[in-house]
Order: C-alpha cells, then structure tokens, then sequence
C-alpha cells in the first residue's frame, strides 16, 4: 500500500509539472493551448535526439529549456499574439482553436518524421530502483523527476512573490487594463508567460521520454494536465500542486483496486464527477 | 437559379447508384455523407450555438455502437437507428448540460474527456470485431446504404436549416453572440443552448448509426476514435462556418485529400488541413465560402483608398 502511494505521489508531481504550464497560461492570460502535449512530446524527441549524441537526458533538460522557450516565444509572436486584445471569452475561443490545429500539425508532422513508433530514452539507470526500506522501493527516475518537480514550483513561486516582472505578471492575470495603466508591459508579459509555459514543458519532456512516447500520446498528456487544472480550479495556478497528487494517488489506488486497463478511466470520471459536483475546483478559490 | 441547382443536385444524387455500379464510388460517397452529417451537426453546436465540442466522436461512437448491437440482434435497421440517436443525445444530456453551465473553456474539455472515457471503456469492454451474423451478410448490399445515407444527409442539413431560422434558432443565435445580453431580454439560455445539444448530438447518433449499418467489420472502438472528434470541428472551419454549405465544402475537400495522400503518404492529409485551419482561423474566419466575398471587399477597400489618395 505505501508502494502504491509513493508511486502516486511520484507521477502526481509529473502531473502536476504538466498541469503548472497549461495553468500559467490560462491564469495569466485566458489561452487555453491544447498543444502543450504535443510541445511535450516534441521535447521529448529532442531529449531523444540529445541522449543519441552521449548526452544524459537529465544533463539535457536546460538544453530543452532555452529551445523550447524560445520555440515558445516564436509560437506566441506567429500564433496568438493577434487574440491580445480580444475579450476573455473569444480569446479563450480562438486560443483553444489554433493550438487545436497546431497540435494536428504537430502530431502529424511528427508521425511523418518519426513514424508513429513508441520511442524511449533508454539510459543506463532506467528501471533501477532502491530499497528504502523492506519492501518499499522507490524508482530513481521517478525520484528524480519529482525533486525537480518540486524545485521547478518553487522556483515559481519565488519568480513570481519577489522578483518585479514576476510580480507583473501576476497584477495581469488579476487585471490587464489595471495593470497596463500602472505601467506593465501586458503584451511583454503575455510573451513572456508563454514562453515560460512552453520552456515548464521540458522537464515532462524528459520524464515522458524516459518511460516511452510517441506523437499520438501528446493528446493524452494534455488530457492528465488538463484535468488537474479543473481540479485544481481553473486559473489558480497554485492548485495545481494539490490537484496533481491528488490525482496521481487516486490513480495509483484504482490501478490496486480496478487493475491497469481502468486506471485512466478513474482519472478521466473523477474528472466529470469534479465537473458536475464542485464546478470550481476541489481547490478553488477563484470565483467566475 | 439557386433551387433549381439543388433540386438538380438532389436529383444526380438520387439516381448515381442507378448509373454508376462501382462498389468503390458508392461507399465513397456513403462515408461523404457520414463526414457531411456529423460536420453539419457539429456546426450546429460549435457555429450557430457558439460551444465548440472536441468530442463529437463520443456521440458519434455511441451512435454506432447502439445502433449496431441493436441491429445485429435483429432488430430493423430503421427502428435501430434512431434509437443510436437517441442514446447519443442521452450521454450529451448527462454529461453535456453540466458543462453548460460553467464558463467556455469546460464544454470543449468536458467533451475531449468524455470521448477519451468513451475510447477507453469501449475498447476495453469489446475487444473482439463486431462482424456480421451469415445472414445479413448474406442479404449485405450497397444500394440500401446509400439511400439510408442520403436521407440522413437531407434529413439533418434540412432540419438544421429550419431550426437556425426558426424562434428557438434565433434564441441560439443569439446566445452565441452575447449570452448576458440574450439572458437579460428573457432568453432561457440554458434551455436553448440543451435544444442544441440534443439535436446536435442526435444527428451525430444517426451519422454513427450510418457507419454500424456501412461496415461489414469493425472493431467496436473503431467509431470513438478521436480522429472522428478532429475532423468535425476542421471540416466546418474550413468550409465555413455557421453556414449549411461550409461542412459539405469541408468535407468533400477533406476526403478528397485523403483519397489522394491515402496510398503515398498515410495521414498527410490531417496536417495539410491542420495547417490550413491555423490559417483560417487566423485570417478568414468565415472559411473557403467566404474566400471570394472578402477578397471581393478587399479589392474594393483597395480601389477606394487609391481613389481618396489621388
């Protein structure tokens, strides 16, 4: 039962690292990117591409980090920065429809480069675990993937209470017109944030790569962020820390009661559940 | 001038099994008007009602799974099918009108969860193909397919056409552009936005009902695959959206594309027509429809400012 539990929390963090990207851009500014998968996955191939030249995939991550910034960063210029200075509900429209057709060109593009093969990073450590105590292991991977995870939220969170630009960032996502008239740079921080989502990306890319990808699954890494960010009360960016383990460790005790085959069905009903009885989040704060 | 083409059209479509015999040109067609009914449904919900569903494959796949276990226990092809129908607009009704009532970006997600939940429950539930018992296959011929799809076809593009311009369409209408402002003249929103959906979903039913009746051999899961929740939303967009001919335009491209790339190049054709929606929504939100009206304004806009500047 406590290797259960421990796997839970372990791929919660994963979640919930997914989870942080999807929510920072719609906390800040209202887009919704359903390709946020797919970038994952691209990361990933690129993690692929690294590992082939000698370089360990997690020496790799800060390599992925700046290009998908910066990749970030073009995306936002070419894409979405026309939706600026729509209103909440259209951005959120048109936002959701570009990254639609961006993950289709994404995946698809993929499966012609790649082939839709499952892949994965295979390094020397894949697979070892140690023995805490007796019976109780715990993945090194997963170990190592959840320390960043926490590192990378806290590094956030830091970024975001003490520095200036991040505490801009967060008068937008309270206000936009307030905040520009206070003399923040809205659209600066739109790029910015977005940047920062996609560059959040890397390190699921590097955790997604070592277990085993394709271009189809993009869709479906989505789909776990996703629901944590409902869980977690869309546009509260720090409920996706709660929500993501909440997830995992539900997940890890469906696969112990249900089997495996279910286990992604008991993610996606607790989801509709969540939907249906408490429309803001099991930790929302944010009203509508 | 514009009646008499259609009544036309109708016509080359009533009597094309008479004329042309090949099996190939004929289930082409059925699996066009399959893309056509679902794509029409889809408008209705996503273009004239504003909720963009990223799950219409759900309702799709229920359709089909309902009405071909139905059909395949003997029950008649024209009591099965709206049964398939009907139990595609009862999942909307569960899960969809719970959606409805949170802000915009639950309803697309809700409906991409609940296609996934579907995917994944069916193909865990019916792993082996669906095949045929002798006997149907025995009685198995195109002609009746055809025709069924060709109803269903005239069936939803005229209901969808009437609904839109009908009180309850205006409502619809309405709700999409300004949902405030609709409620405060005393609109029922919620109601309006759940007429959508049932209809929407129900049309959707039947358009999976036509592929359980089409297909000799399937498995189950085949129908909830997400590439049927893709390719609604990307053919109306591209045909043009909110209008009844945008998701006929959208679909005959799209299965031409994929006829064409089929053999040399697999799913090229998703991404071409990925990449065209990025565009469209971008900078021709009306779709190829509206291509020739806007360059048309675009010239004008053209010719008036050399004018001012001369």
């Amino acid at each position: 039962m406590f290797q259960t539990l421990a796997y839970g929390i372990l791929n919660g963090l994963l979640y919930s690292i997914i989870a942080l990207g999807i929510s920072l851009v719609f906390g800040v500014m209202r887009y919704l990117n359903i390709a946020h998968g797919s970038l994952i996955i691209l990361g990933s191939y690129g993690s692929l591409y690294l590992f082939r030249f000698g370089i360990d995939p997690f020496v790799s991550i800060p390599i992925l980090m700046i290009s998908l910034f910066l990749a970030g960063i073009a995306l936002f210029e070419l894409l979405y920065s026309n939706f600026v200075d729509l209103v909440e509900g259209l951005r959120v429209q048109k936002s959701l429809l570009v990254s639609f057709g961006l993950m289709l060109v994404i995946d698809n593009g993929a499966t012609l480069i790649w082939t839709s093969d499952e892949k994965s990073i295979t390094p020397f450590y894949s697979g070892m675990s140690f023995e805490l105590f007796k019976g109780f292991h715990v993945p090194v991977i997963g170990l190592a993937g959840g320390v960043l995870a926490i590192l990378v939220i806290l590094a956030l969170h830091l970024f975001f209470t003490r520095t200036y630009f991040g505490k801009s960032v967060i008068a937008v996502s309270q206000d936009p017109e307030a905040a520009s008239l206070m003399g923040v740079n809205v659209k600066r921080a739109f790029l910015i944030s977005f940047g920062l989502s996609v560059c959040l990306g890397a390190i699921p890319s590097v955790l997604v790569g070592l277990q085993a990808f394709s271009p189809s699954v993009g869709i479906q890494w989505f789909n776990k962020g996703i629901i944590v960010v409902m869980l977690g009360g869309l546009g509260n960016i720090y409920g996706v820390f709660p929500a993501g383990l909440f997830l995992g460790i539900v997940e890890a005790v469906s696969v112990f009661f249900f089997g495996a085959p279910y286990r992604e069905i008991t993610g996606l009903v607790i989801f509709v559940l969540v939907l249906i009885l408490f429309p803001r989040g099991l930790f929302g704060k944010i009203p509508e | 001038m514009k009646k008499l083409l259609l009544i036309l059209l109708i016509v080359f479509l009533i009597s094309l099994p008479l004329v042309v015999k090949s099996q190939y040109i004929l289930s082409l067609m059925i699996t066009l008007f399959i893309y056509v009914v679902l794509a029409e449904s889809w408008n209705l919900l996503g273009g004239y009602t504003g909720q963009v569903s990223l799950g219409h494959g759900a309702f799709f796949g229920v359709g089909a799974l309902v009405t071909r276990l139905l059909w395949i226990n003997k029950i008649p092809i024209l009591l099965s099918l709206p049964l398939g129908g009907i139990g595609a607009a009862l999942l909307a009704a569960i899960v969809g009108i719970p959606c409805f009532r949170m802000r915009s970006a639950y309803f697309p997600i809700g409906t991409l969860a609940l296609s996934m939940i579907a995917l994944l429950t069916v193909s865990n539930v019916f792993i082996s193909a669906g095949a045929l018992s002798p006997q149907l296959l025995k009685s198995y011929e195109i002609f009746s397919r055809y025709y069924l799809a060709l109803f269903i076809v005239l069936l939803s593009i005229l209901t969808i056409h009437y609904l839109v311009r009908s009180r309850p369409g205006l409502a619809i209408v309405a709700i999409r552009d300004n949902e405030k402002a609709a409620a405060a003249i005393g609109i029922k929103t919620l109601k309006y936005k759940t007429l959508a959906l049932l209809t929407s979903t129900f049309l959707a039913g039947l358009a999976g009902g036509i592929y359980a009746y089409q297909h000799v051999s399937y498995y189950y899961d085949a129908p909830f695959d997400l590439t049927w929740s893709f390719t609604a939303p990307l053919t109306t967009f591209i045909g043009g959206i909110s209008t009844i001919a945008g998701p006929i335009v959208g679909s005959l491209c799209f299965l031409a594309l994929s006829e064409i790339f089929a053999v040399t190049l697999g799913q090229v054709h998703v991404l071409i027509f990925g990449f065209c929606f990025i565009l469209i929504v971008l900078f021709l939100p009306g779709g190829l429809l509206s291509m020739k009206t806007e360059t048309l304004k675009n010239i004008r806009k053209r010719i008036e400012k050399a004018k001012v500047d001369s």
